[in-house]
C-alpha cells in the first residue's frame, strides 16, 4: 500500500506568511509547509454524518474522507460538532444514552456501527487522548501499561512502556520514577503521559480532543513537536480551538461551523490562504466565533 | 459627595450586624440541643456504669496526676504545634483499639462458633482451590468460563463432598466422595491449634503487610523482612503454648490483628518523620494508668465499685445483678454481624454497580431503572419494625427457618440496611470522574475491565465508609430482633447460625424491665456503655477512613 506521489504546487522552503492580499488582512497566520507529506489512503471516511443528542442535531450531513498518517486539524468554534464527530469515530457516543447516529463511518472500509463490529476492538485500533489530562489514580508505569493489560497483549510490558515514553518525549524526565503516582506530575507532563499511554497499544489512528487547550504555551508547544513526531507513524486526528496551531501542526484542515456542518475540508494551506467559502473566510479572519 | 461627620468605619458605619449576629446565635443554640442532649445521656450512662463516685478521692487524685493531667497537657501540646503530630497520636491510640476489637471478634468466634482445626480444615481445601484456579489461570488464562465453574465446583467438592450419584456408582467411585476439609480434620496428626493459626491467619496477612511495606519503601528486601518478622513474632505463640500451657492463638491472633497494622503505621510514621511526637500520645496513656494502678495499690486506695467490668463481658446473664454478664448477647451480636455483612456486602455493592454502571438511563427501561432507585431511596426510610414484620412472614412462616436464629434475624436486619448500603454505593461510584472512564474506554477496555480497575478501587473508601456506617446502624437496632424472636436473654452462646441467640440491643430491652432496680441502673448502663463503646469504634473508624481519602 503505497501512498500516491503527487507533486506539491506550490513547492516552498520554510514558511510562508501572507500580507496584504488575501482574507488574512488583519492576521498573520503562519503555515508551515516545510514538511509537507505526500498525499494518502484514506483510512476514516465519513458519509452523510447525522448526530442527534435525543432530538437537538449535532451534525449535519459530515462526509469527509481522512488521509492515512498525516495530522488532520478540525476547527470551528464551540458547538459546532468538531467532539462529538472525533467521538463518533471510535464509538465513544455509544456511552452516551442520548446519542444517536445516522449515516455510514467506515474505517478501512468497513463500516463502524454495523453489528458485527465490537466497539472494544475498534477502540484499540483507534486511539484517544482527551482535552483534561486524565492519568490513572496508579504509577506512571501502571499507566503506561493499562491498555497492554486490559488488551492481554503479549508483550514485554517494561520495553514497551520505556518506547512509548520515549515517543512521548517523557521518558528521561519520568525514567527515576515509574513507580510514584501519575497525579504528581504537571499537566503537560500528565498529557504526554496520557499521549504515551495511547501509544502504547500501537493503534493505527490517534483521536485528539483539543489536547494542549488546558495547557501552558511551553508545554503545548513539546505537545505539537510530539504530534508532528506522531504522524511519522499513525494517522492523527485531532480537534482544536488554536487556528495557529491548526496552522502550525496539521497537513489538512477541516472546518465546522454551527450547526454541526462540515463546510470546508481541504489541505491546510489553501484553508487559510484561500478559502473557497465566505463563511470560513470570516471565521478564520476573526470577523465571528 | 458631603463627608460624613462621623468615621466610614465602626459602631455608625451604618451596616447593622445584629441581625445576623442574632440569627447565628440561634442557630448554634440549634445545634446545642442537639448535642448537649446525647452528651447528657453519655454522662449519664457513664456515671451508672462505672459509678466513679463509690471510689476513694485518694484514687481520684492519683489518677488525675497520673493520667488525666500529662494527657491533657499533651494534647494542649499537639493543638499548639503545627506539624500532624495530632492526628498521629489518635491514630496511635485508635488502631490498637480497632485491633483488639477485631481481635476479639476472631477469638470469640473460634471460641463459640467454629473449632481451630475446623478452620484450618476450611483454611487448606479452599486454599487447594485457589491453587488450582491459579495454576488454571496461569496455563490457559482466556478459559474464563471454565475456570469460574472451577470455583464454584471445586470450593463445593473441597468444602462439602459429593453426595452418592449414580454417576459416580457406575464409573465404580466409593459412594460418597469425601471433601478435603474432611480428609484434613481425619488426619491423625494436626500441628499445634496455635500452629494452624499462625499458617492459615498470619501467613497471608504477613505476605500482605510484607507487599505493602515493600511498595512504601520501594525495597522488596524491606518487604522480606517486614514479613518475616511478622511470622516471628506471631511464632511466639506456640512457643508460649508449648512452655506455659496458656492458650498460644490469643498471642498469635493479638500480633496478626493488633501489633501488625499498628507496627506498620508507625513504621510509616517514623521513616516519613512527620508527627513523631504523637506516637508519645498512647505511651502515655499506658504509662499513667500502669503507674496509677501501681500507686493506688500500693497506697491502698479503693477503686470505683464499677458494674463494667472483665467478668461483665465474660459472664452470662443472671438473677443476682451482679454477676450478671452481656457476653452471650455479645457473641450473639457478633455473629449477627457476620451474616449481615456477608449477605448486604455483595448484594448491596453488587446492586449499585449495577445502577450506576450498567443500567440504561434512557428509554422505556431507564425509566423502570429510576423507578428503582427511588423505591430504594424510600426503603431506606421504612421503620425497622415493618422490616421485623417482614423478616417473620418471610423466613419463619414461609422458609421456616428457626425462630430467633442468628441467621433469621442477620437476614432480616440485613433487608434493613440493604438499602442505606446500596445508596451510599451508588453515591461512593457516582463520585468516580467520568473522565476516568472514558479514559480507560478509550484505551479499548471493556465495561467490566473499567469497572474493576478503574472505578471500584476508587470508590472503595467510600463504599467501606458507607458500609461500616451501616453496620454501626445495624449492631444497634432492636425492633426487627423483637418480631423474629430474638431471644430475651440466653444462658450460652449460639454455637451455630441455626441456634437461638440473644442480641446486645436485645438484652438491654430486656434489662430495662426487670424489677430490681440494679439491673435497671447498674446492668442496663453497663451494657449501653459496651454498645455505644463498638459503635463509636465503628464511626470513627468510618470517619477516619473517609477524611484520609478525601484529602487524596
Amino acid at each position: 500500500m503505497t501512498p500516491d506521489e503527487s507533486t506539491q504546487s506550490s513547492a516552498s522552503t520554510g514558511t510562508q506568511t501572507t500580507t496584504t492580499d488575501g482574507p488574512l488582512v488583519d492576521q498573520q497566520i503562519d503555515v508551515d509547509t516545510n514538511d509537507a507529506r505526500p498525499s494518502a489512503e484514506t483510512v476514516i471516511e465519513a458519509r452523510h454524518i447525522d448526530v442527534f443528542y435525543d432530538d437537538v442535531q449535532a451534525l449535519d450531513d459530515v462526509s469527509i474522507e481522512i488521509p492515512e498518517q498525516q495530522v488532520t486539524a478540525m476547527i470551528g468554534p464551540s458547538g459546532c460538532g468538531k467532539s462529538t464527530f472525533l467521538r463518533s469515530i471510535n464509538r465513544m457516543n455509544d456511552l452516551v444514552d442520548a446519542a444517536r447516529i445516522e449515516g455510514e463511518l467506515l474505517f478501512r472500509g468497513k463500516n463502524v456501527y454495523d453489528e458485527d463490529v465490537d466497539p472494544v476492538a475498534l477502540r484499540r485500533k483507534i486511539g484517544m487522548v482527551f482535552q483534561h489530562p486524565n492519568p490513572f489514580p496508579k504509577s506512571i508505569f501502571d499507566n503506561v501499561a493499562y491498555g497492554l493489560r486490559v488488551q492481554d497483549m503479549d508483550v514485554d510490558e517494561e520495553q514497551v512502556v520505556e518506547e512509548s515514553l520515549k515517543k512521548a518525549a517523557l521518558w528521561d524526565e519520568v525514567k527515576d520514577q515509574l513507580d510514584s503516582s501519575a497525579l504528581d506530575l504537571s499537566g503537560g507532563q500528565q498529557q504526554r503521559l496520557c499521549i504515551a499511554r495511547a501509544i502504547a497499544v500501537d493503534p493505527e489512528v490517534i483521536l485528539m480532543d483539543e489536547p494542549a487547550s488546558a495547557l501552558d504555551p511551553i508545554a503545548t508547544s513539546k505537545i505539537e513537536d510530539l504530534i508532528d513526531d506522531l504522524a511519522e507513524d499513525y494517522t492523527v486526528v485531532i480537534v482544536t480551538h488554536n487556528m495557529q496551531q491548526a496552522a502550525r501542526i496539521s497537513d489538512k484542515t477541516a472546518v465546522f461551523l454551527t450547526g454541526g456542518e462540515l463546510v470546508e475540508f481541504d489541505d491546510t494551506e489553501k484553508i487559510f490562504e484561500n478559502p473557497e467559502h465566505q463563511r470560513v473566510e470570516d471565521y478564520i479572519t476573526g470577523k465571528f466565533g | 459627595m458631603a463627608v460624613d461627620e462621623g468615621s466610614w468605619y465602626g459602631q455608625d458605619s451604618g451596616v447593622s450586624q445584629v441581625r445576623g449576629q442574632l440569627f447565628e446565635a440561634i442557630c448554634l443554640l440549634a445545634t446545642s440541643v442537639g448535642i448537649v442532649s446525647v452528651l447528657i445521656l453519655l454522662l449519664y450512662v457513664t456515671l451508672d456504669a462505672f459509678e466513679p463516685l463509690t471510689a476513694d478521692p485518694g484514687w481520684h487524685l492519683v489518677f488525675l496526676l497520673t493520667l488525666v493531667l500529662p494527657a491533657t497537657l499533651l494534647a494542649i501540646y499537639y493543638y499548639r504545634s503545627s506539624d500532624p503530630a495530632g492526628e498521629v497520636a489518635y491514630v496511635t491510640t485508635g488502631l490498637p483499639i480497632v485491633g483488639l476489637l477485631l481481635s476479639g471478634g476472631v477469638l470469640v468466634v473460634f471460641a463459640e462458633l467454629l473449632a481451630i482445626k475446623e478452620w484450618f480444615a476450611l483454611a487448606l481445601s479452599l486454599g487447594a482451590v485457589g491453587v488450582v484456579w491459579y495454576a488454571h489461570k496461569r496455563g490457559r488464562p482466556s478459559a474464563v468460563l471454565e475456570r469460574f465453574g472451577i470455583l464454584i465446583l471445586g470450593t463445593a467438592v473441597s468444602v462439602f463432598g459429593l453426595p452418592p450419584t449414580a454417576l459416580a456408582r457406575v464409573a465404580g467411585l466409593p459412594k460418597r466422595i469425601v471433601s478435603l476439609r474432611e480428609l484434613v480434620l481425619e488426619l491423625p496428626y494436626l500441628p499445634l491449634s496455635s500452629l494452624q493459626v499462625v499458617a492459615t491467619l498470619t501467613l497471608p496477612v504477613a505476605a500482605l503487610a510484607g507487599l505493602f511495606v515493600a511498595r512504601r519503601r520501594a525495597s522488596r528486601r524491606d518487604g522480606v523482612v517486614a514479613a518475616a518478622l511478622i511470622v516471628t513474632g506471631a511464632l511466639f505463640g506456640p512457643v508460649i503454648d508449648a512452655v506455659v500451657g496458656i492458650n498460644g492463638e490469643v498471642w498469635v491472633v493479638l500480633v496478626t490483628m493488633t501489633a501488625v497494622p499498628v507496627a506498620v503505621y508507625i513504621e510509616g510514621v517514623v521513616r516519613r518523620k512527620e508527627g513523631v511526637a504523637g506516637l508519645a500520645f498512647p505511651l502515655v496513656l499506658v504509662g499513667g494508668v500502669a503507674v496509677g494502678t501501681v500507686l493506688v495499690n500500693a497506697l491502698g486506695f479503693a477503686g470505683p465499685d464499677v458494674w463494667l467490668d472483665w467478668s461483665y463481658l465474660t459472664s452470662a446473664p443472671s438473677t443476682t445483678p451482679e454477676e450478671a454478664g452481656i457476653y452471650p448477647a455479645l457473641v450473639g451480636s457478633v455473629m449477627l454481624l457476620l451474616v449481615i455483612v456477608a449477605m448486604t456486602f455483595p448484594v448491596g455493592v453488587g446492586a449499585a454497580i449495577y445502577l450506576e454502571e450498567y443500567a440504561p438511563s434512557n428509554g422505556l427501561v431507564g425509566k423502570f431503572v429510576t423507578l428503582i432507585e427511588i423505591n430504594i431511596a424510600n426503603l431506606a426510610g421504612v421503620p425497622s419494625v415493618v422490616y421485623g414484620l417482614l423478616g417473620l412472614a418471610l423466613f419463619i412462616n414461609f422458609v421456616h427457618l428457626p425462630s430467633g436464629s442468628v441467621i433469621v434475624g442477620g437476614l432480616t436486619v440485613g433487608l434493613l440496611i440493604l438499602p442505606i448500603i446500596i445508596i451510599s454505593a451508588q453515591e461512593a461510584l457516582e463520585a468516580v470522574p467520568d473522565s476516568m472512564r472514558q479514559a480507560s474506554y478509550g484505551m479499548g477496555a471493556t465495561r467490566w475491565q473499567t469497572t474493576r480497575n478503574v472505578v471500584l478501587p476508587e470508590a472503595l473508601p467510600g463504599i467501606m465508609t458507607g458500609t461500616i456506617l451501616g453496620l454501626g446502624r445495624a449492631i444497634g437496632e432492636t425492633a426487627p430482633l423483637l418480631l423474629v424472636g430474638i431471644a430475651a436473654s440466653v444462658g450460652l452462646a449460639p454455637a451455630g447460625f441455626l441456634d437461638l441467640t440473644g442480641a446486645m440491643p436485645r438484652q438491654i430491652f430486656t434489662w430495662a424491665f426487670e424489677p430490681k432496680p440494679e439491673f435497671r441502673y447498674g446492668v442496663l448502663a453497663a451494657g449501653v456503655v459496651t454498645l455505644l463503646a463498638v459503635l463509636l469504634v465503628m464511626n470513627a473508624t468510618a470517619i477516619v477512613i473517609r477524611n484520609k481519602y478525601q484529602r487524596e
